[in-house]
């Protein structure tokens, strides 16, 4: 157990990248919303009119902004610090559980961060001119319960997606997240193939909690991969 | 004495390449063994397999008495940096500093903060823009300070100035005198280490050609010069390891000890025997093309050539 702890603070110990990069890019896309904003409040839409909050809630910004970042951190947790893990005596079990414990950890970060910006947001009328950065749709709309759920998997997806991703680099070269990528694009193909007939059916009966489903098998997969390609990999 | 690393018939295959063939070798506790041979031999291998980085094909290797492969009671206890060692982005000298106590158990800071000045190692530098020395010297800070009980060193001189170099010997010997523990060192500075080790293993394309005690190594291959027909007659018999002719002058190592008939024989031909130094033999048994029917291959005293 102590060296899963160990390992979670091996991840820590690059503080600027896990606590303070989010914080960065969540400043970087608050300011540029805010300057989209008043792009289009020049150009005569009204902040608090019915066209100005729809407009300004579909803003995915937030959400884009952060999935690179956090697929790349992803990534990194694994390919260039698990060799170095090896080399201070974790083993690769502890490795493995100790990168999910810290994905977790940064995870709730980031859930926790964007939900105070949100209540805050709600708080003083949108910046007390009516810009809306985090009570969007794609995050809840104002419902933290919801925004919180929506953001721990997805930076979790992220992460532990970026890690199976990186597992695979260290395990087979170039070749490991080629094969990764294919395999999942055929799967979803052949999903895709089999459920087209009844799109329309399916779109009817959509429900959120699927995406929750789908993200937990994602982030479990990932995580079993991981495991599964770093057990025997040889570092050089 | 107990053996602190204890490898049987371990053999590692990477395709059709052969890293390791067959090697038995042991290192008991609180010895400093020196792992010498080419580039290629099979060294940076071997260290990775004892501490459990890698694992054998076929084979068993044992440290402080247990495999040490996922084994985290056994890692604990081992310290290995590699060459070529791979740092997590963005690291600096303060987040190595910073976590590797976490997994030491007896990281010693008074160890690490002497390298560090004596090293001059750049604090603010990313480590990724380290030169060669500068790496190295981190792989010394961490593999010093560590004071694990098994510590791997892999080619710790690589890029370090002359005043490093020293400075790397000092500390090692000093802490090593209050501090015993077992180290394995790889280096291809021979001359300048060997008087740190008490044992030696020579690795040649995978195989083990030499597990000796360190005093024991002058007895193993001697030098033999004089004109080139005089030598080419002296070694006719022999098993020779290496050979260099100039201008009618030859100079050549010969496995196995001298004996006084031969001793005899060379002096009164005017050719001159002198032990092999084990800069020579390494050199020597690098060049060396063994052939199947050699009769180096026989286990001599734990030797084999």
């Amino acid at each position: 157990m102590s060296a899963v702890i160990s390992t979670v603070k091996l991840h820590l110990n690059r503080r600027e990248t896990t606590f303070l990069v989010p914080l960065y890019i969540t400043g970087m896309v608050a300011v540029f919303s805010v300057l989209i904003s008043l792009v289009f409040w020049r150009s005569g839409s009204q902040p608090g009119s019915a066209e100005w909050i729809q407009g300004s809630q579909s803003n995915p910004g937030i959400v884009y902004a952060l999935l690179s970042f956090l697929v790349y951190l992803g990534v990194s947790s694994v390919a260039t610090t698990f060799p170095f893990a090896l080399t201070l005596g974790a083993t690769r079990r502890s490795f493995t559980v100790g990168t999910l414990l810290w994905a977790a950890i940064t995870s709730a970060y980031v859930a926790a961060i964007l939900a105070v910006l949100s209540v805050a947001e709600r708080a003083t009328d949108h910046w007390f001119v009516g810009f809306y950065v985090f009570d969007v749709h794609v995050l809840g709309a104002g419902d933290i319960g919801r925004l919180v759920t929506i953001v721990f998997l997805g930076v979790l997806t992220a992460l532990t997606v970026g890690g199976v991703f990186a597992s695979a680099w260290v395990r087979f070269g170039a070749r490991g997240p080629q094969l990764i990528a294919a395999g999942v694009v055929i799967v979803l193909a052949a999903a895709l193939i089999v459920l087209v007939p009844a799109a329309a059916g399916i779109a009817e009966a959509f429900q959120l909690w699927w995406l929750a489903v789908a993200a937990l098998v994602a982030i479990a997969l990932s995580s079993t991969g991981t495991w599964l390609l770093l057990r025997p990999a040889v570092v050089r | 004495m107990t053996n602190a690393i204890d490898m049987q018939a371990v053999n590692r295959r990477f395709g059709d390449a052969i890293a390791l063939d067959a090697v038995d070798v042991t290192v008991p506790e609180g010895s400093i063994c020196g792992l010498l041979g080419r580039n290629g031999a099979g060294k940076a291998t071997m260290m990775s397999i004892i501490a459990g980085q890698d694992r054998p094909s076929s084979g068993r290797v044992e440290v402080l008495g247990q495999e040490p492969f996922e084994n985290e009671s056994v890692l604990a206890m081992l310290s290995f940096v590699r060459d070529n060692q791979r740092y997590p982005d963005d690291y600096r000298l303060h987040h190595v500093l910073r976590i590797a106590p976490d997994f030491a158990p007896h990281w010693s800071d008074e160890v690490a903060a002497e390298l560090v000045d004596g090293f001059r190692v750049p604090a603010r530098t990313p480590i990724k823009k380290f030169s060669r020395g500068q790496l190295s010297s981190v792989a010394i800070v961490l593999g010093l300070a560590s004071r694990a009980p098994v510590t791997l060193l892999d080619e710790p001189y690589l890029g370090l100035d002359v005043t490093a170099r020293a400075l790397f010997h000092d500390m090692l010997l000093r802490d090593y005198a209050a501090h015993p523990r077992t180290i394995v060192l790889s280096t291809h500075l021979v001359q300048e280490s060997e008087a740190l080790f008490d044992r030696v293993v020579i690795l040649d394309g995978g195989k083990v050609r030499v597990s000796s005690e360190a005093d024991d190594v002058r007895d193993l291959a001697f030098t033999l010069s004089g004109a080139a027909d005089v030598v080419q007659g002296l070694i006719a018999r022999s098993t020779v390891l290496s050979t260099h002719t100039v201008a009618g002058l030859m100079s050549a190592t010969v496995w196995g000890a001298v004996d006084d008939e031969a001793r005899t024989r060379a002096r009164d031909l005017g050719a001159r025997i002198a032990p092999a130094s084990l800069h020579e033999l390494v050199a020597a048994i690098g060049e060396h093309d063994p052939a199947p029917a050699d009769p180096a291959h026989d286990e001599q005293k734990g030797v084999r050539a």
